[in-house]
């Protein structure tokens, strides 16, 4: 190889070497200007009454993919809000499909958008933390969304605290977060099986699928999607048992009617153990594949051909499943039992849903006041959430809905995040879901750690550690797939030791004393 | 007479430093300015601080790896899984490319290329859900054909003994098409007049590939090769992630250091921490290059990258 040729080599050989060396770094440079700081960004007091002199654009980034008819209904949208307000909006979606990884980048690169949809589960306390949110306070709140001050409960606004400041609108609407189990009615029946309501009435109807019906998986699981527990865990593991996890990355627990609030490792617990063995039970029988930590369906598609006889979710989702299959495949009838009647059941926080204002935007008032509109005003709160009447949905009195002539066209994306107290119910819902949610309601648990919320910036290292320790150990052990269970179980607690999970007990202890403290 | 200096060889070659220039453009502009970025492996991240002004925070960010004991685990295991890769699919791209060079039929040759280069277009996701279809205990291909034979069925998903093979013959599979195309064209520019006196002097088609195929295809193998080389810790994270997910039971033989990065850090988005891994990967790569380089250069100065 001659001179020259070797030398480009070199260039080429360098110049792939760096361009290997970076991938995560987007050329945003400086110190831009970030206000987080709420004096220097609350709107100006001065004026008697919200100015709305001026037109302004306003940007929303929700979640989901964009609808068909979206253009439609927030164009109608806009013609409502340029009389009330003066302003009119412009959508972005971020796709269900890379939301999470884009969520982070339109802070990281500082997009300009005035409004965004967030929640417990969707960014809320890190973008809080990293100073992506405007902090909102009381004058503002009063001031420009002076509705929703007036219907939100002081718990809500409470619950959205960080470090006692608040930087969402959250949603103004009660849910249950307690898990159900969606199962065959008329296999139950075929077998003449008891009825279920409980986690052996359950392990019973799944082993008598297993052992009559071939061709059907019993209990379906996507273990595969990144979940750090079983699906059933929620239900026989913290509910059942009284228990509840902090942070559902970590397997640190406390018992909801203790009001010290001490922590344990949830593994660590006879109640663990004993469930290990309902679940190798279960995996030894055929009650679910010996796949599931792999699998890659859909479950509620496979549940709908007939191919998956049962699975766990929230009681909503689940309602809205029984609607669907009803609609659409009524050869298969489906039923929702609750395999924990006993437990103590969880109101969602009210971080469930709601809206945040970008910290750069240069609308605040105006966000704020769309917001109050979102949430309360009938008209407004009507159009965004079920779309055009007539179209997307048929009104049917104050407050129940049936669906349009597309429904399909308006839907599928977070417009949850202004949910409240307007929102319609739709007629076609199953009132099987109704009458256990409105058998929950009553039941409803509050207890002090409700808004705890664990700030994990000083365990990092170890929370991402302890999180691979769950996946690689936990999951596997609990769908059955180890053999040898107490053996299973030390090598569990072991790692989990190794990666640190005493000090980050402990600095969760620390933060949950301070917060109970208070 | 000769007047030889930076200016006048910038004249004399201007064409080829204008065509060159894109190239360097590109690398400028993608490679070596977001390189600066490499601090975000030594800081604490922040929205207001940005890249650079974010606080320093030493090698924290370094120590989630380092700490979870699988440092030396996936470490070995990535560095394994593309040796491996590099030499299956060097000797089999090299084996396809004197094939197709030796097959006389155009016809056929065109078919055979097109169906192996098909692989190579495939998404990893949806080489992942064929691998289930196959795979699966209850559903999968294999282990139906296996009953309908009257044998047991194999647990696939469940037994990590069998994904380094695996995963080398679905690497090879994908990669197999693409690579031997290279092959091929090194192939056809070796001189036909060297085949044409081979053959006068009658020489068999084994002498011919080994005595003048393969001894002309050295330089392109081995720069191919070194190439692979600085990439040697870096898992292709499409092929791990889509082929095993979230298994944890195959881990200890099929967790790569992206698989296993990404895992961690996906839950806490902490752009220091992905960068320090990516760092680490890096200068692993730079110094392996180094090394294989200089071993190189040791057997052979002229067939060196540098």
């Amino acid at each position: 190889m001659n001179h020259k040729k070797k030398s480009s080599l070199i260039m080429l050989m360098l110049v792939l070497l760096l361009s290997m060396v970076l991938t995560a770094c987007g050329g945003n440079s400086g110190n831009k200007n970030t206000t987080n700081n709420s004096a220097s960004n609350t709107p100006k007091s001065d004026s008697g009454s919200s100015d709305t002199s001026q037109e302004v654009k306003l940007k929303m980034v929700l979640l989901g993919g964009k609808p068909i008819d979206s253009d439609l209904v927030f164009s109608e949208l806009n013609k409502k809000l340029k009389e009330k307000i003066n302003a009119t909006v412009e959508v972005q979606f971020l796709d269900w499909s890379d939301w999470g990884q884009k969520y982070p980048l339109i802070f990281a690169a500082d997009e300009d958008f005035d409004l965004i949809y967030t929640s417990n589960w969707a960014f809320y306390t890190d973008q809080a933390v990293k100073g992506g949110f405007l902090e909102l306070n009381e004058d503002m709140l009063k001031k420009y969304a002076p509705q929703t001050w007036g219907n939100m409960p002081q718990v809500s606004w409470d619950q959205a605290k960080i470090n006692n400041k608040l930087y969402m609108v959250p949603n103004n609407n009660l849910e249950v977060i307690n898990k159900v189990v969606l199962y065959r009615e008329d296999l139950r029946t075929k077998y003449n099986l008891p009825e279920i309501n409980s986690k052996e009435t359950y392990a019973n109807y799944l082993k008598t699928i297993a052992a009559n019906e071939k061709g059907i998986t019993p209990f379906g699981a996507k273990a595969a999607d990144g979940w750090k527990w079983h699906e059933l865990d929620q239900t026989l593991l913290e509910e059942n048992n009284n228990f509840r996890l902090i942070d559902k990355r970590l397997p640190t627990a406390f018992k909801l009617d203790d009001a010290t609030g001490k922590l344990f490792n949830i593994y660590e617990t006879p109640e663990f153990k004993d469930l290990l063995g309902y679940y190798k039970d279960l995996a030894d029988n055929g009650g679910w594949s010996k796949n599931a930590v792999t699998n890659k369906n859909d479950i509620w598609q496979d549940m709908k051909v007939g191919k998956v006889a049962s699975y766990a979710h929230g009681l909503g989702t689940v309602g809205f499943n029984l609607a669907e299959a009803r609609r659409d495949t009524p050869d298969l009838e489906f039923a929702i039992a609750d395999i924990a009647p006993d437990s103590k059941k969880i109101a969602a926080i009210s971080t469930q849903n709601g809206m945040a204002i970008h910290s750069t935007s240069k609308n605040p008032e105006r966000s704020l006041m769309l917001l109050d509109l979102l949430q309360n005003d009938k008209e407004i709160h009507d159009l965004t959430m079920y779309g055009i009447a007539g179209t997307h949905y048929n009104p049917e009195g104050e407050d129940k809905f049936t669906a349009g002539t597309s429904p399909g066209n308006y839907t599928g994306f977070a417009n949850w995040g202004w949910n409240s107290k307007l929102n319609r119910q739709d007629v076609a819902y199953p009132k099987e879901a109704d009458d256990i949610f409105n058998g929950w309601e009553p039941k409803v648990f509050h207890f002090p750690l409700e808004t705890f919320v664990f700030d994990d910036s000083k365990v990092k290292t170890e929370v991402a550690n302890i999180g691979n320790v769950m996946v690689r150990y936990g999951i596997p052990l609990e769908y059955g797939i180890i053999n040898d269970i107490d053996k299973g179980l030390t090598d569990l607690i072991a790692q989990l030791k190794a990666a640190g999970i005493e000090k980050v007990q402990q600095e969760m202890q620390t933060q949950v004393d301070a917060f109970l403290a208070n | 007479m000769k007047r030889s200096g930076f200016w006048s060889d910038l004249v004399k070659y201007r064409t080829l430093l204008l065509m060159l220039l894109p190239a360097v453009l590109f690398f400028i502009v993608f490679a070596y300015i977001p390189m600066t970025g490499v601090v975000l492996a030594f800081k604490q991240y922040t929205y207001d601080g940005g890249i650079f002004g974010s606080p320093w925070n030493g090698l924290d960010n370094f120590r989630f790896f380092f700490e979870s004991g699988q440092a030396w685990q996936v470490t070995r295991n990535t560095a394994l899984y593309n040796i491996a890769f590099i030499i299956v699919n060097n000797v089999l791209q090299i084996a396809v490319a004197i094939l197709l060079f030796e097959v006389a039929n155009k016809w056929f040759r065109k078919i055979f290329q097109t169906m192996l280069f098909l692989p190579y277009f495939i998404s990893w996701v949806v080489v992942g859900a064929i691998a289930y279809n196959l795979f699966s205990y209850d559903f999968g291909m294999i282990n139906v054909v296996l009953t309908t034979f009257g044998m047991d069925k194999i647990d696939i998903y469940n037994t990590a003994e069998y994904w380094p093979v695996l995963l080398v013959i679905v690497s090879a599979w994908k990669a197999v098409g693409y690579g031997s195309i290279m092959y091929l064209a090194a192939i056809t520019g070796i001189d036909t007049e060297m085949y044409e006196a081979a053959e006068i002097d009658g020489a068999n088609v084994f002498q011919r590939i080994f005595k003048i195929t393969l001894p002309n295809l050295y330089p392109t193998i081995i720069i191919l090769v070194l190439l692979a080389i600085g990439n040697i810790f870096r898992g292709d994270f499409g092929m791990f992630y889509n082929m095993v997910g979230n298994n944890g039971l195959l881990f200890a033989n099929t967790d790569v250091i992206d698989t296993f990065v990404f895992r961690a850090l996906t839950s806490s988005n902490d752009i220091g921490m992905s960068s320090a891994a990516g760092f680490y990967q890096s200068v692993l790569g730079f110094v392996t290059i180094l090394f294989a380089n200089y071993a190189v250069r040791k057997y052979d100065k002229d067939r060196a990258l540098f």
